[in-house]
């Protein structure tokens, strides 16, 4: 039952996995089973359907049934298939799935877990913090793998859902309320994720990766994250840490270590480290983060951070610093 | 039948139609009671509203033909989205199966001469028809909804929404309920009291059970959208808290209601298919349908069991497991009066000796994409897979199966099938039988890969997407789909308006169908018979003897009923003949009503409420002076 | 074309099922039924994801007035149904006066409400919570419909001030099913409302 056929068009490209069906966790892995079981069931069972309108096309001329025998015949046909074979295979994929595959995909109990990690949603990216250190950092989540770790979501002002398709099911952030999801890579790798629930304009753009990492490099990255920022290495660097300050960049974004202490934006501390920009709306490169400063709202329409007209030494040195961020 | 009627009997038919005439032109139609021109109006006006939502869908389909591309803005992109929605269920769907397929054609099953209320019945298209345009005038607004037709909060409270938007899409519908509730006070009265003598419940025609399913479910499910609407414009506007946190409210609050109303509303959308279903397959198979009261049970069932599976919508928003595991065992409980039905018509087919013409061929496809749509969701009802799939294409995928495949298909058969009753011509059976493939392979063509790039990992309601995730082939593909499905559509509403001028003379009865509707001329005349016809079966227009029977009746005047604007009313079980009933004629002041409701729904927009107060006493004076012309009474 | 009170009630005595007209009301009062099956749900909803209900600085519900008023209210559903028996015998005059009784009575019930809704609405407006919020929702959906209840007697009062007719008749008599039907609701209502007390 593993999840060969869907696995071929997805092989054409690399990197991004999305696919439900190409499991990286046993809670997936159970989806998929349950999804292939289903897949041969119905497929069973539309072929029946489809048959029998065939054969009544095929055999129009005679009013009795392919198997012999007229309406008493058909009465106990409708009965049989349309009762008393749905109710035997309707409750055996309810005992199955509802009582019992339900079991891994449900959310771990409470404290049962080695580690949390919380995630806010926000319009438009995910705000990632580390309960037990200072680390936060957007959109991409780093988990040790091979460890059980609870997932704790909830929204910072609409509904999103958190969705990871490689990894489990999904678990709707809504305000107020906190819903917990068990993140368990059984290999190393890289999953794309994205909201589910339409929270708005971008919601289109509102997308998240899960870093399933060896321990070790899990333990070193969070121990960086969980750091303030780094001083400004170069002379440009220095002037680029002091436009963010003066700019209203401070006012929505926070760098830990400086006065930066805006809470709008994602936290920029560690900017460096990220692989991307805008939940992965664009690569987090020198060039991309350019574009991205100058006009954000040319790739996320709708975003709160407005673009600014700065000169090019200006914005050269806003992206040497961002850019030193590690 | 007219051809053995002599003198008296002329007479009396002469007499029916000069108590009957409506006034002529323009006016004829803006006060008319005739359940079959208010049938037609709302045909034309949902078949516009089907129009402006596949522009919609085409507009969608394009923009994501391809990955990132620029056609729509993301704010253009989610109000084309929430209207075609919005446009499809509330404007399309419903009032063409209910409305115009319901009115045209119930009290002729039923050998009624009209609705039981026939000015609530032009109240119900006009308000209708106010509603579709008050919404509609969002879109030249450049302020449609936008928080998709599910409207889920926090989104669309003023915070987040701050524009006119969701103002629209709220009163709108609350206005667009009002309409309904009236519809379906007056189709459930109709059929419980207008029935022919002789024509039992278990007489009645499956079409007529599945339209009182219908009615039911709406006169319980409509309430709690309402409700739900006045809260949010409550809070929007006046400050009230229903779903904010911060002041005790609760999001979820929303999506219990809205899908409390929601999910009985899918069965709302398909019952309507199937009553259409049971009308042409036992036609066409030339023989009764098998398991009769089984089907009329399943469609009841079905209405029923509907009412329970909503929170089924909100698996993922972590509900408590007991919660999750109930409402998915009340949805496995659900998919039995479907393969009921669903083998009901196929047996009924296989049995007997079926004429593959269009409408039959339409209901093929139906079946297929019912079962098809079905067993996907038959998949939802495994919760840690609804878990998965939710918000996916692949939902996406397996409602338009259901709502257009299954829903529509029916609607588009039942078209070509009543097109000879309603115009008196016949369609052009070649260009139907194309336009039948055209529409099934565009159909399949547009929704199947949706199932694919659902799994693939594609969320419902997106915009664009990129290029790194394979989804690309799919959609250029389904976008294909969605342009072979609108010259499908096309070419049928081509084939219609060409017969209607040069089609052949249809006869009475083309197709030799078992129900009333086929026993009188087509067009009927104004007074639907000439004589109320008595009923012994569930399909009495193969009671030849009944039938030549009403041309005797005719002649001694017997159940002619020439003496006024009149109708029988019988028992509600067993239409026993109870009273002759004077109906009312044209009136103009269910348009009256209507005018002022518009200016009321109008005004709450613009948030005079001192104003719109006023016009709620006048709607109510119009009400007042609708009533005072009373039928006279023998 | 005799439409006198004794035509009507020959019509009334003749019939085998009830008029169209009752079964529209009838329907109609399912629909109500849940609409208000709604707001009330919708009340212990919200009461049960708030600790505190009514919330702190609101006061608990009154106990007495409300109570006396919703029995004041409810009496009046023997008058409505005096009213009908009445006039389906054909006594008219009799059933006019038992209309007016009723009206009289539900006027002064309405007056009444008013006034504490608008005494409340000074107190604890519906802008400051979850609670206030559904209270004032619910209550005033109920004042709503007894209003209108209270504008189809005045009708039938007006109509039949020419005569009985069987149409008027049938207008009556689903205006007291209405009644009866506004009578219930009120005791949900104030069930529903007093229930913090509990």
């Amino acid at each position: 039952m593993a999840a060969v056929p869907l696995t071929l068009p997805v092989g054409a490209w690399a990197g991004d996995n999305q696919n439900a069906l190409h499991p990286a966790s046993k809670q997936e892995h159970s989806i998929s089973v349950l999804w292939w079981v289903m897949l041969v069931g119905c497929s069973i069972g539309f072929g029946v359907i489809v048959i029998l309108l065939f054969l009544g096309w095929v055999r129009r001329n005679r009013d009795y049934l392919p198997f012999g025998g007229r309406d008493r015949a058909g009465t106990a046909i409708v009965i049989g298939l349309g009762v008393f074979v749905p109710i035997v295979i309707l409750s055996l994929l309810f005992v199955w799935s509802d009582l019992y595959v339900i079991k891994t995909t449900e959310a771990p109990a409470a404290n049962s877990t080695p580690m949390s990690v919380k995630v806010i949603g926000h319009d438009w990216w995910w705000e990632i913090r580390y309960p037990g250190t200072r680390a936060v950092t957007a959109n991409e989540i780093h988990i040790p793998v091979r460890t059980r770790v609870d997932m704790l979501g909830t929204s910072a002002d609409v509904i999103h859902s958190f969705w990871v398709p490689a990894l489990n099911r999904k678990a709707d952030l809504i305000p107020g309320r906190v819903n917990r999801l068990l993140l368990d890579a059984n290999r190393p790798g890289e999953y794309r994720g994205q909201c589910a629930e339409f929270c708005g304009q971008q919601h289109a753009h509102m997308a998240m990766y899960v870093f399933a990492d060896p321990p070790n490099v899990f333990r070193r990255w969070l121990a960086n994250e969980a750091r303030p920022a780094r001083k400004p290495a170069t002379p440009q660097a220095r002037e680029g840490e002091r436009l963010f300050l003066n700019l209203p960049c401070s006012g929505c974004h926070m760098i830990r270590g400086t006065s930066a202490d805006g809470t709008i934006g994602p936290d920029l501390t560690h900017l460096a480290t990220r692989t991307t920009l805008a939940a992965l709306t664009l690569p987090n490169k020198p060039p991309d983060l350019t574009h991205w400063i100058e006009d954000p709202q040319r790739y996320k329409p709708g975003s709160k951070m407005p673009g600014f007209s700065l000169t090019s030494s200006q914005r050269d040195a806003l992206v040497a610093y961002l850019d030193g961020l590690k | 039948m007219a051809t053995t009627v002599t003198e008296p009997g002329l007479k009396r038919v002469e007499r029916l139609e000069r108590i009957w005439v409506e006034p002529r032109g323009v006016l004829g139609w803006l006060t008319t009671t005739d359940h079959k021109r208010i049938g037609l109006l709302y045909f034309f006006t949902t078949l516009a509203f089907f129009g402006a939502g596949g522009i919609e869908a085409l507009l969608i389909r394009t923009q994501l033909a391809e990955p990132n591309a620029k056609v729509l803005s993301p704010e253009t992109y989610d109000q084309l989205m929430t209207m075609h929605g919005v446009t499809m269920i509330f404007l399309f769907v419903i009032p063409m199966s209910l409305g115009a397929f319901g009115n045209y054609l119930i009290p002729l099953m039923i050998g009624a001469r009209d609705m039981a209320f026939p000015r609530m019945n032009a109240l119900s298209y006009w308000l209708f028809l106010a509603s579709g345009l008050f919404m509609y005038a969002s879109v030249f607004l450049h302020a449609a909804p936008n928080a998709g037709w599910f409207d889920y909060v926090p989104l669309a409270l003023k915070q987040y929404d701050p524009g006119r938007n969701i103002d629209f899409y709220a009163l709108g519908l609350i206005f667009n309920g009002i309409s309904s509730t009236a519809a379906a006070i007056n189709f459930i009265v109709t059929i419980f009291k207008l029935r022919a003598p002789g024509m039992s419940m278990n007489r009645m025609p499956l079409f007529c059970f599945a339209m009182l399913a219908v009615s039911l479910s709406l006169i319980f499910a409509l309430p709690s959208l309402t409700i739900d609407l006045v809260y949010l414009e409550l809070q929007r506007n006046l400050g009230f808290h229903f779903f904010d946190v911060a002041h005790g409210g609760d999001p979820l609050l929303w999506q219990h209601l809205f899908w409390l109303f929601g999910h009985p509303e899918v069965y709302i959308i398909i019952l309507p298919a199937f009553g259409i279903a049971t009308s042409i397959i036992p036609t066409f198979s030339k023989r009764k349908m098998i398991a009769f009261p089984l089907v009329a049970l399943a469609e009841l069932l079905v209405a029923f069991i509907g009412f329970g599976v909503w929170a089924h919508h909100m698996f993922a928003t972590g509900l408590p497991t007991i919660t999750l595991v109930f409402f998915a065992a009340a949805s496995m409980m659900v998919v039995i009066p479907s393969t009921i039905q669903v083998f009901a018509w196929t047996v009924t087919v296989a049995l007997g000796r079926p004429e593959f013409r269009a409408p039959l061929m339409f209901i093929g496809g139906f079946i297929v994409f019912f079962v098809l749509g079905g067993l996907t969701g038959i998949m939802f009802a495994a919760i840690p897979f609804d878990q998965a799939a939710t918000d996916t294409y692949f939902v996406v995928a397996h409602f338009h199966f259901i709502i257009f495949g299954a829903a529509v298909f029916p609607i588009l058969g039942g078209m070509y099938y009543w097109f000879p009753k309603v115009t008196g011509r016949l369609y052009h059976e070649g260009l139907a039988k194309l336009s039948f493939w055209l529409t099934f392979v565009g159909t399949a063509l547009t929704f199947f890969p949706m199932h694919i790039i659902g799994l693939l990992g594609m969320p419902r309601r997106v915009y664009t997407y990129p290029s790194s995730l394979g989804w690309g082939a799919y959609n250029l593909s389904e976008t294909i789909g969605a342009f072979i499905l609108t010259a499908g559509l096309l070419l049928i509403f081509w084939n219609l308006v060409y017969s209607r001028f040069r089609g052949a003379p249809a006869g009475p009865d083309p197709f030799f169908g078992g129900t009333l509707e086929w026993a009188t001329t087509s067009p009927p005349p104004p007074y639907n018979f000439p004589v109320i016809p008595t009923v012994r079966s569930a399909y009495p227009n193969w009671d030849a003897e009944d039938r030549r029977a009403d041309v005797a009746r005719l002649e001694r005047g017997e159940l002619v009923l020439d003496g006024g604007h009149e109708t029988p009313a019988s028992t509600v079980v067993d239409a026993v003949p109870d009273e002759v009933l004077e109906m009312p004629g044209e009136s103009p002041w269910p348009l009256a009503v209507a005018v002022c409701t518009s200016l009321l729904f109008i005004m709450l927009l613009t948030r005079h409420y001192a104003v719109a107060g006023v016009f709620a006493g006048f709607a109510l004076l119009a009400v007042a002076a609708w009533h005072s012309k009373e039928p006279q009474e023998t | 074309m005799s439409a006198t009170p004794a035509a009507v009630a020959r019509v009334e005595r003749a019939r085998l099922a009830r008029p169209n007209g009752w079964w529209g009301m009838a329907i109609f009062v399912a629909t109500e039924a849940t609409l208000f099956g709604t707001i009330i749900g919708t009340y212990y909803y919200l009461r049960f994801n708030n600790l505190h209900w009514p919330p702190p600085g609101v006061p608990e519900p009154k106990l007495t007035l409300p109570l006396v008023l919703t029995g004041l209210l409810v009496s009046t559903s023997v008058p409505m149904q005096l009213a009908v028996n009445a006039a389906s015998r054909g006594k008219l005059p009799r059933a006019r006066a038992a209309l007016l009784l009723a009206v009289v009575v539900q006027a002064g019930y309405l007056g009444m409400q008013v006034h504490l809704f608008v005494h409340d609405v000074h107190e604890f407006p519906p802008s400051g919570s979850a609670y206030s919020s559904i209270y004032f929702t619910m209550l005033g959906a109920h004042h709503l419909h007894v209003f209108l209840g209270m504008l189809l007697i005045l009708w039938i009062l007006l109509r039949t001030a020419t005569g009985l007719t069987s149409y008027r008749m049938n207008g009556l008599r689903a205006t007291a099913f209405y009644w009866h039907f506004i009578n219930v609701l009120a005791l949900c209502v104030v069930g529903s409302q007093l229930s913090p007390l509990a």
